[in-house]
């Protein structure tokens, strides 16, 4: 397999540095951009397999390069962003960006979303290949709606099996609570975000040793959920 | 009610003294058969006496005059003609005259003194009154409104105080008597009297209304005075507070960067020589100490924007489980006891601020805590509120530190160990933004407890479908 190639538009010399040494000594060959114009040129020119993109760019708004490079093709976008920007970081997911990383961030974290982000591009993600979903005790089966803990089956409603389907489906990837009520119950319940917390607690309680330290179904405050894969 | 003239006494004054001299005829004629003439004299003083007391002195120079013809035509002879029959009558005329005017006049004097204090006694209690409601008044528009109802209460009058020394308060109405209130050689405000039906001032009504006009100022000066008081406090405050922030930042920031600047340099110069174990360590410490950097920055701006009033709180229903889970979930090792009940309601907050609250409180417990030593966290709810408590085990606070570990920069001394004191602060900023309360206090059985509530306010969320 070539090295996976990565284009980083970001304007500020120290992150760049630093995510030079990081990228290009994990074998992704890295071509890099200060500005939103010149990242959506190289984006495109390099056939770039995932994007970086800093959301505060000097030229345009990070939302209209996602924007832009979505109407393009669906290469997999990871958003850095700084905390306290949960407003943001949602705009950001739900205008198509796959995920985030919060600024200051570890090189572990930004590589594990990387990682998940290609191996979805790839269309291996779990539960599509025909293989179960397994992290820690937890498996779930997609193609026979089977969900166990240590082997045990877990009866789970139609409403929280949808919700973990969802979230097998993108596991790793972290979800927003509109993308989540849109998946599971349609496009006409945009404004009723607890429905999503209300189930995620039930499956919690089912799915959890202990439910308020959740090991699998992680929250993300002020942005989502996302169901860890290691 | 006070120096108002009223203007129709004169024709009142007129038909008294017609009716006083008819009067005093009709008495001194009953009498006139057994007495003499004098009698008849006296009868007229006595209502020149009583119509100057009551209606003033015209009055009764006119019941005078009116007293000496009827005198002279009912009981001098020759009766019944106005003509004088000697020389004895007519000084009897010129003496009962004098006399008149003389006593009509005292009597008039004596009343309108007697008028006048009842006057002043009514105008210094009026004065006295409002003076009590203007010590109430904390602001300038208070005071206008509750000078402008006591002068109008005073005066029966239509009554208004514009402040300042504007347009609007330099612009005459019709009818109305307009007094500049004063505060030394500066224009404060206006007021403007206009009285009711169509009465005017007298000299006495005006300066008793510049009385009212020159408390009024005086109390605008106070406020004002207090305002600049308060300003000044305030901006001792604050230049006390940028002071403390300096300091403690400037602190804060610093060891953390010697710390991070020392290993670094340490793993440039000698790296290679260290054992990997060394290395790690150092790398950790540059690992940690960048991480207590970020949560100073985090504080700061939390801070920032909690002060600047630029907090939007974003609330949503959550389940308080959830958060308290998220902000856990940034601690390490240390054993945390949870007890929430089951059916916990959702609670109306930003999860973002409370999720912060929840971890300034953990950070708090865990800093100041033997390592290993169990934390509680223990939610609860009423109808009205949710209460969330995080327990420690450790030494407690001093005496008398309750309340003041929720002010800014307030650290407990001699533990050897610095927050920026900011933590808690920000914990009850976020709390207080939800509506909620926040305190602390000493457990019996040794370590603090944190609290805080949250109102179970707003329109309950709507009903989750079925899931069957």
């Amino acid at each position: 397999m070539p090295e996976p190639i990565v284009v980083l538009i970001e304007d500020e010399p120290q992150i760049r540095r630093f995510l030079r040494a990081t990228l290009t000594s994990e074998g992704y060959r890295l071509f890099e951009a200060t500005t939103g114009a010149d990242g959506l040129m190289q984006a495109t020119s390099r056939q770039a397999d995932v994007v970086i993109v800093d959301l505060g760019l000097p030229d345009m708004d990070g939302l209209e390069v996602i924007r832009r490079l979505r109407a393009w093709r669906p290469v997999p976008i990871i958003v850095l962003s700084a905390r306290g920007q949960e407003r943001d970081k949602v705009a950001a997911l739900d205008a198509g960006a796959d995920d985030y990383v919060s600024k200051p961030f570890g090189s572990g974290e930004l590589l594990a979303r990387i990682r998940v982000a290609l191996r979805h591009a790839a269309g291996a993600a779990q539960g599509h290949d025909g293989r179960a979903f397994r992290v820690g005790d937890l498996e779930v089966d997609l193609m026979r709606r089977h969900v166990a803990i240590s082997g045990v089956e877990v009866r789970l409603t139609p409403i929280e099996y949808r919700l973990l389907a969802t979230l097998v489906t993108h596991a790793g990837k972290v979800l927003t609570h509109q993308q989540l009520l849109h998946e599971v119950w349609g496009p006409n319940h945009g404004d009723q975000a607890h429905y999503v917390r209300v189930y995620m607690a039930h499956l919690r309680s089912k799915l959890e040793a202990e439910p308020a330290r959740p090991r699998y179904l992680r929250t993300e405050p002020g942005v989502g959920y996302r169901l860890v894969v290691d | 009610m006070t120096g108002i003239l009223r203007i129709p006494s004169v024709s009142s004054g007129v038909v008294a003294a017609v009716v006083a001299v008819a009067a005093a005829t009709a008495l001194s004629w009953a009498m006139f058969p057994r007495f003499d003439r004098s009698t008849a004299i006296m009868t007229y003083l006595l209502a020149i006496v009583a119509v100057g007391a009551r209606y003033g002195r015209l009055a009764a120079i006119l019941t005078s005059v009116l007293g000496v013809a009827a005198f002279d035509f009912f009981f001098v002879p020759p009766y019944y003609t106005f003509a004088v029959g000697d020389a004895q009558a007519l000084s009897t005329f010129a003496v009962m005259l004098v006399v008149g005017l003389v006593i009509g006049g005292l009597t008039a004097q004596i009343q309108r003194q007697a008028r006048a204090a009842t006057d002043r006694e009514r105008e210094t209690a009026a004065l006295a009154a409002m003076n009590r409601d203007l010590a109430e008044a904390t602001t300038d528009d208070a005071l206008a409104t509750t000078g402008a109802r006591h002068v109008g209460e005073a005066f029966d009058a239509e009554t208004r105080i514009v402040l300042g020394d504007t347009d609007e308060a330099n612009e005459t109405r019709p009818g109305s008597v307009r007094l500049p209130l004063r505060e030394r050689d500066r224009q404060v405000g206006t007021l403007d009297v206009r009285l009711r039906h169509r009465r005017h001032l007298t000299t006495d009504g005006h300066r008793h209304l510049e009385a009212f006009a020159g408390q009024i100022a005086f109390a605008l000066a106070r406020i004002r005075l207090a305002a600049e008081a308060e300003t000044a406090r305030v901006g001792v405050e604050t230049e006390r507070l940028r002071n403390a922030l300096l300091t403690s930042v400037s602190h804060d920031l610093r060891t953390p960067l010697a710390a991070i600047t020392g290993a670094a340099t340490t793993l440039l110069d000698g790296g290679a020589r260290m054992d990997e174990a060394t290395r790690r360590d150092l790398l950790d410490s540059i690992r940690e100490e960048t991480e207590r950097l970020n949560r100073l920055v985090q504080n700061l701006l939390e801070m920032t924007r909690l002060e600047s009033g630029q907090l939007r709180l974003r609330r949503e229903w959550h389940p308080l489980e959830e958060v308290i889970g998220a902000a856990l979930a940034r601690f390490g090792e240390r054993p945390v006891t949870l007890t929430i009940p089951r059916n916990l309601p959702l609670v109306p907050i930003d999860d973002v601020l409370i999720e912060q609250v929840m971890v300034n409180l953990l950070d708090n417990a865990v800093k100041y805590t033997p390592p290993g030593s169990p934390i509680r966290i223990l939610a609860t709810a009423t109808d009205e509120s949710v209460s969330v408590e995080v327990a420690d085990s450790g030494p407690g606070l001093p005496p008398g530190a309750e309340q003041r570990v929720f002010e800014k920069f307030y650290r407990v001394d001699g533990n050897g160990l610095h927050g920026t004191g900011l933590g808690l602060a920000i914990c009850r900023g976020i709390v207080h933004a939800h509506g909620g309360r926040i305190w602390a206090q000493n457990l019996p059985e040794g370590g603090v407890a944190f609290l805080f509530t949250l109102p179970l306010t707003g329109t309950p969320p709507p009903a989750l479908p079925t899931d069957a």
